[in-house]
């Protein structure tokens, strides 16, 4: 009788072990490991998937039995469909594996399509699929195809995709016009009703045809670079403005991102004259409702050292430092008011006014939600203070010029 | 009916063979007659030469009328010379006194230990023990004097359990000499020693071991009744005992300990655990093992405290590893890519791609590489041993790799589980654990890390199930006993590990009231000493 239980045992664990198979087995060598996914639209107005495939072999340089770093680290396929899904279905009759995308960390999308159709009908299928990641960097193509920032070879980082990611999180760090948006940040933002959703562009120069060979990588200056672009503006999930420069700082700012940055002051009539290093600021939002009309207050606190002067000022004087500080106040504030005017002249909140208006006075959100960024977001006052402190001058007090 | 009949007929013929036993063997008797004894034992021994068989005159008759019967090689001969035959050949007894066998048994024989003996299984027992016989013409009876001796291995480190900190003895193949060295180390009357003989043919000593008081009773009364139901016809070494008295035949995983070192013997048997000593082999088994008890090693009590807690946590990982490390690199190879940050993916994919077999192929072959290759060195003489290494770090380190058989990184794989599996400080788990991984392979080629967790469950579930000597196995963590965890995992210090594991021992108390060191109050101490520094300066 235990005899009869134990074969019972036996049999029910092997015939497991055979009958099951190995479901949904994959080995490392059937998988093509997608790096980064861009998307255009052709003539036809069918989607263009363009998929940044590693090659391993290529990437890890020194490897017994690897090949060497003789070939370019990555291969480029494309698929076109009247979807994503379908796009990326249609590939498999170019390779010989299958897609994997649980390493893909990089969208890009056209600016064509950004600006034409709604940034969620991407964004569906990539939150749908289980193996994509929803830490996944979005980044708009600027100013070219999405397949051209996708296809440039980079020489640091030998997947570009990597390459993009991390130059957009680092800048974002220590300069901050730029911001690193993920597919659930994106999603977040598009669905909340009082935010909207402001995404990084990505640009290439040169001649992509020389991008895209080894020789790219093999110069001292590449012939085609891929760099961050502009602080792309959405409205109801569309592209509507690009913004450069202070005022996208301004937008990082209050997006309150903003890590470090430098920021040039005028002194005595001289612009730039100093130059403030900012090293962390921290900015709150609150809103409340002041006469029927909404009403948003902006506080800055920002903290940081001079780094650079060029005019001759007596940094040992305490009084000059607090008008210093003044001066930075103003600046901070200049770039704060130009960033919030150009997004109410789109008339798109992307600092997310209307969330901190929700938060506070929720029945009368509930009145203007509707029209929040056509009516009322336009016509917001908003009274901004900054505080800026100089922590310290950097390792020397003054001027060369002021000792003379 | 019929089922219960026969079981009725079988229990009729077990009682009828026990009966037909008893009946085969009476004890015969011993004939007065010396010749007739000489002759009866060589034709036992059949004649063997090493049987010495030494005829003497004591009494005042012409023809010899004592024998002193040993054997050679188990005996002290230097012993049997100065004290037996020697001594007997330097006594005249005035003729008329009393009979020579008692002459014998109080003047003559000047040994500590001489009985009476009066049957022949008795004799030939205590003669192949290595005792002497001396025969008497016209006594019924004999005498045996405890001779037991010659060569012997003398005690040396122990090779398999080897410490940093702690006593260089280790046992020896002579059980004599393992009791002794157990008893230096517990001068008390209560470690009590009871024998036994085991083995039909060979009739080896068996000796049970505990301190009375503190062993629970039930406890060594199961490994006594354990002990004497076996019927075997012999038993080589502690190993034989093992199989037979442990409780769950079918585990890889071991339910009684065994152990070179006296020290760790002491230790158990403070603890209410009995040691089993078996003669001819130097491991004593102890009884009853628990898991965590392999985790440990004696050197975590001769050093501090917090170190050794560091250092079990570490083995319970190594433990883990050993088992898992391979599972884990087929299932995250295989179904789990995503769980491996890029870029080590692309080194691994890199890697692979060169490989023509799937990743549980791979690790078969190098895992089976590399049991060929310990298995190997083991056995093989010291001065092939090295050759071994070499090839072995050439095939599997490096030519495997050049010619595609294996990647890198299941090199590195294999290599951790190696060590971490040599890395656990009871060889016997080490063993099992070796066994086990090979199925955690075959479960994650199968479900991922679905079939790890699987047989984690699996072997938990089974853990929980063992038992040594009634003992849950993973006591005192499950059941859970809080007033023992104190020696688990964690070891605390001396002071705070105050009593005994519960389940096995009576008497539970081992640690006084605040017996935690402390400085003395104040400062005093240290500054008299500094007053007094500076007083001498001046």
């Amino acid at each position: 009788m235990n005899n009869k239980r134990i074969l019972f045992i036996l049999v029910f664990f092997v015939s497991t072990l055979l009958l099951s198979g190995c479901w949904s087995k994959k080995e490392l060598t059937d998988l093509a490991i997608v790096a980064a996914l861009g998307i255009d639209k052709n003539e036809q107005g069918r989607y263009v998937g363009t998929m940044q495939i590693i090659n391993p072999g290529n990437v890890t340089s020194g490897m017994q039995g690897g090949g060497g770093s003789q070939g370019p680290p990555i291969s480029i396929v494309t698929g076109s469909g009247d979807s994503i899904v379908e796009l990326s279905r249609s590939t498999s009759r170019k390779l010989s594996r299958r897609l994997y995308y649980a390493h893909t960390n990089l969208i890009v999308i056209s600016e064509e399509i950004a600006k034409e159709e709604s940034i969620s009908t991407i964004l569906d299928p990539l939150e749908r699929d289980a193996q994509f990641r929803s830490t996944a960097i979005i980044v708009i193509a600027q100013g070219s195809k999405a397949s051209d920032i996708v296809k440039v070879l980079t020489a640091i980082d030998k997947i570009p995709s990597n390459k993009v990611i991390k130059t957009l999180k680092i800048t974002e760090k220590i300069w901050g016009e730029n911001i690193a948006v993920s597919i659930q940040d994106a999603i977040k933002m598009i669905v909340s009703p009082g935010k909207e959703l402001a995404v990084s562009g990505f640009r290439v120069n040169g001649d992509v045809d020389k991008g895209i060979t080894m020789e790219n990588t093999q110069q001292t200056e590449p012939a085609s670079l891929l760099f961050a672009g502009s602080l792309g503006i959405f409205k109801n999930g569309k592209l509507i403005q690009w913004v450069d420069g202070e005022t996208a700082r301004g937008s990082v700012f209050l997006l309150d991102k903003l890590n470090a940055s430098a920021i040039g002051v005028e002194w005595e009539g001289k612009d730039e004259a100093i130059s403030y290093e900012l090293i962390r600021q921290k900015t709150k939002v609150s809103a409340k409702m002041e006469k029927g009309k909404p009403r948003v207050s902006i506080e800055v606190q920002a903290e940081g050292n001079i780094g650079e002067t060029k005019v001759p000022i007596d940094l040992n004087n305490p009084h000059l430092l607090l008008k210093l500080e003044k001066e930075i106040e103003k600046e901070i504030k200049k770039e704060i008011t130009m960033a919030i005017k150009i997004a109410q002249k789109s008339k798109s909140d992307i600092f997310g006014f209307g969330e901190a208006l929700h938060r506070t006075n929720p029945k009368e959100w509930g009145k203007m939600a509707s029209k929040w960024n056509d009516v009322y977001f336009p016509e917001v006052k908003t009274d901004i203070v900054v505080d800026a402190f100089i922590r310290r001058t950097g390792l020397r007090n003054n001027p060369h010029q002021v000792n003379q | 009916m019929s089922l219960f009949s026969l079981s009725k007929k079988i229990k009729k013929l077990k009682q009828l063979k026990k009966q037909a036993q008893q009946n085969q063997q009476p004890s015969k008797a011993i004939p007065s007659s010396l010749l007739d004894q000489i002759n009866s034992i060589k034709e036992k021994t059949g004649n063997s030469i090493d049987v010495v068989i030494r005829k003497l005159q004591l009494g005042d008759s012409k023809g010899p009328d004592t024998a002193v019967v040993f054997v050679e090689g188990i005996s002290d001969s230097k012993a049997i010379n100065d004290f037996l035959i020697e001594s007997i050949m330097n006594n005249h007894p005035s003729p008329n006194s009393r009979p020579i066998y008692d002459i014998l048994f109080e003047k003559v024989v000047a040994l500590g230990d001489v009985k009476e003996i009066k049957d022949w299984d008795n004799l030939y027992l205590s003669l192949m023990s290595g005792e002497s016989i001396i025969l008497v013409d016209g006594e019924k009876r004999a005498l045996s004097a405890s001779t037991r001796g010659g060569e012997q291995r003398s005690i040396e480190e122990p090779g398999s359990q080897v410490t940093v900190r702690g006593p260089r003895d280790g046992f020896t193949e002579s059980i004599r000499t393992n009791t002794a060295l157990i008893r230096r180390r517990i001068q008390n009357p209560d470690l009590w020693l009871e024998n036994m003989k085991i083995g039909s043919v060979t009739k080896t000593d068996v000796s049970i071991m505990y301190i009375k008081g503190i062993a629970k009773d039930e406890i060594v009364e199961e490994v006594r009744n354990r002990l004497k139901r076996i019927e075997i016809d012999s038993i080589l070494e502690s190993g034989y005992i093992e199989q037979l008295i442990e409780d769950q035949a079918f585990t890889t995983f071991p339910t009684l300990y065994h152990t070179e070192r006296p020290d760790m013997v002491a230790g158990n048997l403070l603890e209410g655990r009995v040691a089993i000593i078996v003669n001819g082999t130097p491991f004593v088994l102890i009884a009853p093992a628990v898991f965590i008890q392999f985790f440990q090693s004696v050197e975590d009590y001769y050093g501090r405290a917090d170190i050794a807690t560091a250092l079990r946590f570490l083995r319970i990982l190594i433990f883990f590893i050993s088992i898992i490390a391979p599972a884990a690199y087929i299932a995250v190879t295989t179904f789990h890519q995503e769980m491996i940050p890029t870029q080590l993916l692309v080194a691994i994919a890199a890697q692979r791609e060169a490989v023509p077999f799937p990743a549980l192929v791979e690790a078969l072959i190098m895992e089976v590489a590399f049991e060929i290759l310990r298995e190997a060195g083991i056995r093989m003489p010291r001065a092939v041993g090295s050759a071994i290494s070499i090839v072995g770090a050439l095939v599997i380190g490096q030519a495997a790799v050049q010619a595609g058989i294996v990647s890198p990184a299941m090199v590195i794989i294999v290599a951790i589980t190696a060590i971490a599996n040599f890395a656990t400080p009871a060889f016997a788990v080490a063993i099992s654990a070796r066994l086990i991984r090979f199925g955690f392979m075959f479960a994650a080629a199968t479900f991922g890390f679905y079939g790890i967790i699987l047989g984690v469950i699996i072997l938990a579930v089974h853990l929980c199930s063992l038992r040594s000597f009634g003992v849950p196995y993973l006591t005192p963590i499950a059941p859970l006993i809080p007033a023992n965890l104190g020696d688990t995992i964690v070891r605390l210090p001396m002071w705070a590990q105050k009593k005994r594991p519960r389940l096995f021992s009576n008497k539970e108390t081992r640690v006084g009231d605040n017996q935690k060191p402390q400085p003395p109050e104040g400062r005093g101490m240290v500054n008299d000493t500094l007053e007094k520094g500076d007083q001498d300066e001046q």
